[in-house]
C-alpha cells in the first residue's frame, strides 16, 4: 500500500504542557487506523493537526508526500467526523450533507445524486427533510458521517464518534463503519480510548501516551505482543509482573523458574512479564505451576472473573468453570502464554 | 387571614396607581391630538387636523425623515460593527475578553448626558462642523454596545466545533461566518438590531448635544417645540409612541415565537 501521511517529529505543546513529544507516523493508503490511549495522551491533538485546526510548534506533515503544514484546513483533501457531530442545526439531513458540494459549486444535479447515493450508504433514505435537531444521537452520527464522506475525501478522521452512543448502537455502528470504509476504500483514522473499539475495527492500532507512541502494530500483535507494561495494562486485563530473564527461555518470577519461549534478551535482565487473565488455567492443586487460594469469584456475563491469592500476588483470571471460594487450587499456563517485555525506558 | 386579603387590594390599588400615573399623561396626549380644538384639556370633539398639520409642516417632516435615515442607518453600521464585535470577543483570551466587555458596558452605564457632552466636547476640539454627520456617528456609538450584549449570549452557546466543521467541508472563514455562524445567532443579531432602532429612534439627550446646523430629529424638535403649545407635537408624539411600541412588542414577542416556532418543529 502506498503511504499516504506522514507525520515527522511533531511536537506540540500548549501554555507550557507538552502535549505532543516527537511523533513520528506513517499511515497508508485504505487503512483503517486507530490512535489509541487515555484521554490526555495527545491522540486527539494530532488528528486536530492533521484536519488543520491547530498548528504544530515543531515537525512536519506530509500528505502525498508534500508538506500541508501550512495548507489550512478548507484546502486538504480530508473531512472530520466530529465527537459531537457538529451538525449544522439550522439546516436540515439534506443541506447538511449537501454543504460542502455547494461550497464547492457543484452542478445541482451532481449534488442531489451524490446525497442520495451518501444517504443510501448511512442507512437513511427519507430523511432529507428532516431537521437535524430531530434526529437520535446514532442518526446525528451518521448524518456526520454522510457528510463528510460526501465530499470524497482522501482521507477520513473521527474523533471518539461513538462516545455519546450507547453500548449496543456502539457495536452496531463499530461494525457499520468497518463496512463503509471497505466500501468506500478511503484511509480512516480514528481516535478513541476503548481499547475494544480499537480492536474490533482497525487495520492498525497506534497505542498513545503522554504524547508518545508506545507501540503501533495490528490488533492481534497488540493484544498478544505488548510492547511495554503500559500497553499490555491498557489493551484489557493482564497480570503483569516483574521478573528476571535468567538466559533464553528461561525467565524467573515469583522466586520460581519457568520455561518460555522469549528469547535475545540481555542474560540476568529485569523484565516485566504478561500473563492474560483467559490464558491461566484453574487446576487441582497437584497439576499447577502456582499454587493459590480463591479469593473470588465474579460472574461476567461469558466468564467469571476469579482472583487468587498466593504469597506473591494475586492473579486474575477468566474461566468459564464455576469454582469454589478459599478452596486451595493450583494455576496452569504454558510458555508460550508467558510474554516477556522490556521495562519501560530500557529500550 | 383579614390581614393577607387586605395585603392583597393594597397591592392591587398601588398596581393600577402606578399604572395609571405611568400611562394616563400618554393615554391624554394621544387622545388630544384628536382633537376639534387648540385645548390639551378640554375635549370638543375628534378631528385629524393637528395629523394634517404635522404632514403640511416641512420642519416636522423634516425631522421625521432625519429620525427615520438616521435610526435606519445607525441600526444598519451599528448591527454589523456589534455582530463582528461579539464574534471577535468570544474568540478572544479571557482577560481580553473582559477589558473589552467592560468597556462596552461604560456607555450603558454611564448617564447618557456624559456621552453627549463627551462627544460634543469631542467634536468640538476636532473642530468637526456638528450636523447630520455627527448625529448619525453619534447613534452609531451609543447603540453598538446593545448589539454586542445581545450577540454574545447566543455566540457562547455555539458548539465550538460548528465553526471547524464549516471549514473542514471546504468553506474559507468568511463563508463559514456567512453560511453557518450569522444563521446561528440570528435571533441575537435582530434583537440587537430592533434594541438599537429603538435607542436611536427616541434618543434626546446625546442628539441634543451632538447636532447642528438646524439638523433636528423628532425629540429635539419636540422639545423646542413644547414652549409654544401646540397639538401637533401630540399628534408627532404619537406617531413616535405607536413606532416605540410596535418595535418593542417585536424585540419582546420575537424570542417567543421563535421557541413556539422550535417546538412545533419537535413535534
Amino acid at each position: 500500500m502506498r503511504k499516504l501521511i506522514e507525520f515527522k517529529n511533531i511536537v506540540k505543546s500548549f501554555d507550557d504542557s507538552l502535549v505532543l513529544k516527537g511523533i513520528n507516523l506513517s499511515i497508508h493508503e485504505n487503512e483503517f487506523v486507530t490512535l489509541l490511549g487515555p484521554s490526555g495522551c495527545g491522540k486527539t491533538t494530532l488528528l486536530r493537526i492533521l484536519g488543520g485546526f491547530i498548528s504544530q510548534n515543531e515537525g512536519h506533515v506530509y500528505f502525498d508526500d508534500i508538506e500541508i503544514s501550512n495548507v489550512p484546513p478548507y484546502k486538504r483533501e480530508i473531512n472530520t467526523v466530529f465527537q459531537r457531530y457538529a451538525l449544522f442545526p439550522h439546516m436540515n439531513v439534506h443541506d447538511n450533507i449537501a454543504f460542502g458540494l455547494h461550497i464547492k459549486k457543484q452542478d445541482k444535479q451532481m449534488i442531489e445524486q451524490k446525497v442520495k447515493k451518501m444517504l443510501k450508504l448511512v442507512n437513511l433514505q427519507g430523511y432529507e427533510d428532516r431537521p437535524v435537531t430531530l434526529l437520535s444521537g446514532g442518526q446525528q452520527q451518521r448524518v456526520a458521517i454522510a457528510r463528510a464522506l460526501v465530499n470524497e475525501p482522501m482521507v477520513l478522521l473521527l474523533d471518539e464518534p461513538l462516545g455519546a452512543l450507547d453500548l449496543k448502537l456502539r457495536k452496531e455502528m463499530q461494525v457499520e463503519l468497518k463496512k463503509i470504509q471497505q466500501e468506500v476504500g478511503i484511509t480512516f483514522i480514528y481516535v478513541t480510548h476503548d481499547q475494544e473499539e480499537a480492536l474490533t475495527m482497525s487495520d492498525t492500532i497506534v497505542v498513545m501516551n503522554n504524547g508518545e507512541i508506545q507501540q503501533i502494530g495490528s490488533p492481534t500483535d497488540i493484544y498478544n505482543e505488548p510492547e511495554n507494561r503500559f500497553v499490555a495494562d491498557f489493551i484489557g486485563e493482564s497480570n503483569i509482573l516483574e521478573g528476571v530473564m535468567l538466559e533464553d527461555y528461561k525467565v524467573k518470577f515469583d522466586d520460581q523458574t519457568f520455561e518460555c519461549v522469549d528469547y535475545g534478551f540481555e542474560d540476568n535482565l529485569e523484565v516485566d512479564i504478561v500473563l492474560r487473565p483467559e490464558d491461566i488455567d484453574i487446576v487441582p492443586l497437584d497439576m499447577g505451576r502456582i499454587k493459590g487460594v480463591i479469593k473470588s469469584a465474579i460472574f461476567k456475563g461469558v466468564h467469571f472473573e476469579v482472583v487468587v491469592e498466593t504469597p506473591y500476588r494475586e492473579w486474575i483470571i477468566h474461566t468459564t468453570d464455576k469454582v469454589e471460594l478459599d478452596k486451595e487450587v493450583g494455576l496452569h499456563f504454558f510458555p508460550e502464554d508467558i510474554h516477556i517485555m522490556y521495562k519501560m525506558g530500557t529500550y | 387571614m383579614v390581614g393577607a386579603k387586605s395585603h392583597k387590594v393594597l397591592i392591587f390599588v398601588l398596581m393600577a396607581l402606578i399604572l395609571t400615573f405611568f400611562y394616563l399623561p400618554i393615554l391624554s396626549l394621544m387622545v388630544f391630538s384628536f382633537n376639534d380644538s387648540r385645548s390639551l384639556t378640554s375635549w370638543s370633539g375628534f378631528s385629524l387636523q393637528w395629523y394634517e398639520a404635522l404632514f403640511k409642516n416641512r420642519e416636522m417632516m423634516m425631522a421625521i425623515t432625519t429620525t427615520l435615515s438616521i435610526a435606519l442607518m445607525s441600526t444598519f453600521v451599528a448591527t454589523i460593527l456589534g455582530t463582528l464585535a461579539a464574534i471577535g470577543v468570544s474568540k478572544s483570551k479571557r482577560l481580553v475578553k473582559e477589558i473589552v466587555l467592560s468597556v462596552n458596558n461604560f456607555p450603558i452605564l454611564n448617564p447618557e448626558i456624559v456621552t453627549a457632552i463627551g462627544l460634543m466636547l469631542l467634536y468640538s476640539s476636532l473642530n468637526i462642523q456638528k450636523g447630520y454627520m455627527t448625529m448619525l456617528l453619534a447613534h452609531i456609538i451609543f447603540s453598538t454596545p446593545y448589539v454586542i450584549l445581545s450577540v454574545l449570549p447566543k455566540l457562547r452557546r455555539l458548539d465550538p466545533d460548528i465553526a471547524e466543521a464549516a471549514l473542514d467541508l471546504g468553506a474559507t472563514p468568511l463563508e463559514a461566518l456567512w453560511k453557518v455562524i450569522v444563521p446561528m445567532i440570528l435571533p441575537g443579531i435582530i434583537s440587537g438590531a430592533l434594541i438599537a432602532f429603538t435607542m436611536s429612534f427616541d434618543d434626546f439627550v446625546i442628539s441634543y448635544f451632538v447636532s447642528g446646523n438646524g439638523v433636528k430629529n423628532i425629540s429635539i424638535l419636540v422639545y423646542t417645540m413644547s414652549k409654544r403649545i401646540n397639538p401637533t407635537i401630540n399628534a408627532l408624539s404619537t406617531i413616535l409612541v405607536v413606532i416605540i411600541t410596535v418595535v418593542l412588542l417585536i424585540v419582546n414577542l420575537y424570542p417567543m415565537l421563535n421557541k413556539k416556532k422550535e417546538l412545533k418543529e419537535a413535534e
